[in-house]
């Protein structure tokens, strides 16, 4: 059947100068299949969009090109334009005359504009429709880690209804949270009780995952616990596996028991059996690990705790003191007040054992000068390493991590908890370091996340967006190594036969698979290849 | 085709890039035609040979900066990719066809119109 293709063309409101809308308007009428060519000024606009409703229904058009601003900008209102018409809203193709074409160019551009029309139409008469699909999920979601941000993940989870596995590899839960809470001033107890509590919420201590398979909706897990080994389903896994934290020292300092970490200050700074006050006190931070932020709140703390407790001086050695978290700046000119020293050096100091001291010689680079202190005690730069078993964990799920060794982002702008892999989450200290507001935000976004995904049950996704053709598949397995986001799977057909399916829940949609198939078997409907060649084809026609 | 250049946009950083120096009024040749891709990984060899058959004088295929592919690791297949077509080209000896990848991420305008600026450069000193 011959198709019939509606062309709007639209000059933003007068913003497209330099095209001659009625030539134009009169040129592509000419092209074979097109039924209708319609001028306004404000598609995007109520008036615009009824009147393309309406025109649409009466000519009875089946293929629509917009001729006017950026996909970019208004592709996704233009589908819903199509849909409330009662057409497929991937029977739309749309031909970018103003940022690409007007805009860019200096004097008149109508025959570009006519190209790139025409390249819009020819891939518009081969355009497919997309169908939705609502494929059930499970509603239960699985949590790794047993800490602050596990913890508040799985309350938060199960306040708006869905039921919460807390997986935790050690015997307790928290057990690294309590004395975190010590340190940061907060209440961990009544969370514990509170998540304990929780009849929505399972918790398995002392459990550990030997086997993950299975894609968005349905992760099959199999969890070790106490000998015995169960198999279940879960909708999302939300990772909350947390960091720790390794002194950075040459190893003949380690044995000294001048130095020390930041959680074993606190620890002195709460025994009130402590026999002698370290008078001079020295801090180090953001020499060998950029990545600062936790070490440089837990010093400006602990520096203001000493002070106050111990009345002892304190000099801070640092490269620069990063204060980007909530209240962070204010915590740092309280430290200054109240006489904290802090020192610019670019080079890391040289730390030597001094009669039962510790000699800090650095290079102060405001001074200009070699600074030369003898401390009683010394807070060691601490650097923070992703937590045991995260590398085991990865390599499970089958997700990326960092440079660094911790989790990777998706995005680390616009979903910085998702993984590349669409169900798995990440909150808090497993993705970097993060300060406790911003795991609290971490956590709220997976929340809303995973609650988009899993509270109706199903979810409502376009399927056969990327198809493999069983009969000319000769499972190379090629598409399956390729695949960035791990949706093809192999699956017997009736005939014993294996052939690649493409899962249309974990599929993104970047047709890597079908660039690379050597048996073209792979079809990508959104842009098969017929539809570039087509609009090839139409370059140059003018 | 007489001479066009064609440049394959990857929809999550050159097309977006492509918009913004538009907006931004930086000028490039007016020959060059636009297909957008939802990764420069799905631009297929034929597609680039396509072109060329049709008389395109170089083509350009832009994607996202190494390392920050929106699907991990498209970028690199298509510079393996563009890479492979050269040498195709060569051997069947229509060797001074230019096919150029570019990494771009969609903030950098400038990036854009100097990689149509440098293809174009080439694009002359081999006579097209």
């Amino acid at each position: 059947m011959e198709t019939k293709i509606g062309i709007f063309l639209c000059n933003c409101g007068e913003a497209i100068r330099n095209i001659d809308f009625a030539a134009t308007k009169e040129e592509v009428a000419q092209i074979p299949g097109v039924t209708c060519v319609n001028l306004s000024s404000n598609l995007c606009l109520k008036e615009g969009k009824e009147k393309m409703i309406s025109c649409i229904k009466k000519e009875n058009i089946d293929r629509v090109v917009v001729a006017a601003c950026s996909p970019d900008f208004k592709e996704h209102f233009f589908r819903q334009v199509l849909e409330s018409a009662g057409l497929n809203g991937h029977l739309f193709s749309m031909a970018n005359i103003r940022e690409q074409c007007s805009w860019a160019h200096e004097g008149d551009v109508t025959v570009k504009a006519v190209e790139v029309i025409k390249m819009a139409v020819n891939r518009a008469r081969l355009l497919q429709p997309v169908k939705k699909k609502k494929f059930p999920v499970n509603r239960e979601v699985l949590v790794f880690g047993g800490g602050f941000a596990a913890i508040n993940a799985a309350l938060q989870l199960s306040r708006v209804g869905l039921r919460t596995t807390l997986l935790e590899r050690e015997a307790i839960l928290g057990s690294e949270t309590v004395e975190l809470g010590s340190l940061c001033g907060f209440d961990i107890s009544s969370m514990m009780s509170e998540v304990e509590g929780d009849e929505n919420i399972e918790i398995l201590t002392s459990a550990e995952v030997t086997a993950a398979a299975g894609k968005i909706g349905g992760f099959t897990v199999r969890i070790r616990k106490g000998g015995e080994e169960i198999s279940h389903k879960y909708g999302a896994v939300v990772l909350a596996t947390g960091y720790q934290t390794k002194l950075a020292l040459e190893p003949e300092l380690k044995s000294d028991i001048n130095i020390v970490s930041q959680e074993k200050l606190c620890r002195m700074l709460e025994d009130p059996n402590l026999e002698i006050r370290p008078r001079t006190i020295g801090f180090m931070f953001d020499f060998s690990d950029e990545n600062s932020r936790l070490s440089t709140l837990a010093t400006l703390n602990n520096a203001l705790a000493a002070k106050q407790k111990w009345d002892s001086e304190i000099y801070v050695f640092c490269k620069s003191v990063k204060v980007d978290g909530p209240g962070a700046e204010k915590l740092y000119r309280e430290a200054r007040d109240c006489g904290v020293v802090f020192l610019k050096c670019e080079a890391r100091p040289r730390i030597t054992a001094d009669n039962g001291r510790v000699k800090i010689e650095a290079k102060d680079v405001f001074l200009g000068e070699d600074t030369i202190l003898a401390c009683d005690l010394l807070v060691a730069e601490e650097l923070l390493l992703p937590s045991e078993g995260t590398e085991a964990l990865s390599s499970l799920l089958n997700i990326r991590r960092d440079s660094r060794g911790f989790y990777q982002d998706e995005n680390v702008h616009l979903y910085p908890v998702a993984s590349e892999k669409k169900g798995i989450f990440f909150v808090g200290g497993c993705r970097g370091d993060l300060d406790l507001s911003r795991v609290l935000t971490d956590v709220s976004s997976v929340v809303v996340s995973v609650y988009e995904l899993l509270s109706s049950g199903n979810i409502l996704t376009e399927v056969e967006k990327v198809k493999a053709d069983p009969q000319k598949c000769v499972a190379c397995l090629t598409c399956i190594r390729v695949c960035p986001h791990d949706a093809i799977q192999l699956v017997r057909v009736d005939g014993g036969k294996e052939v690649a399916e493409v899962f249309d829940l974990a599929c993104d949609a970047c047709g890597v698979c079908a660039a690379i198939c050597p048996a073209k078997a792979i079809k990508f409907r959104a842009y098969r290849d017929e539809e570039i060649l087509a609009q090839i084809e139409a370059i140059g026609e003018s | 085709m007489n001479g066009c250049i064609v440049a394959f946009c990857c929809e999550h950083s050159a097309y977006p890039a492509a918009d913004l120096a538009g907006k931004l009024r930086l000028h490039y040749p007016e020959n060059l035609r636009v297909i957008r891709v939802p990764c420069a990984g799905q631009v297929d060899v034929i597609h680039i040979l396509k072109a060329f058959e049709n008389g395109a004088a170089a083509v350009l295929v832009l994607g996202c900066e190494d390392g920050a592919c929106h699907h991990i690791s498209g970028n690199t297949r298509a510079k393996e990719r563009v890479k492979y077509c050269n040498m195709l080209l060569k051997e069947v000896g229509v060797d001074g066809r230019p096919v150029a990848m570019f990494n771009l991420s969609p903030n950098a305008p400038h990036k854009f119109v100097r990689a149509v600026n440098e293809i174009t450069k080439i694009k002359k000193e081999s006579g097209r």
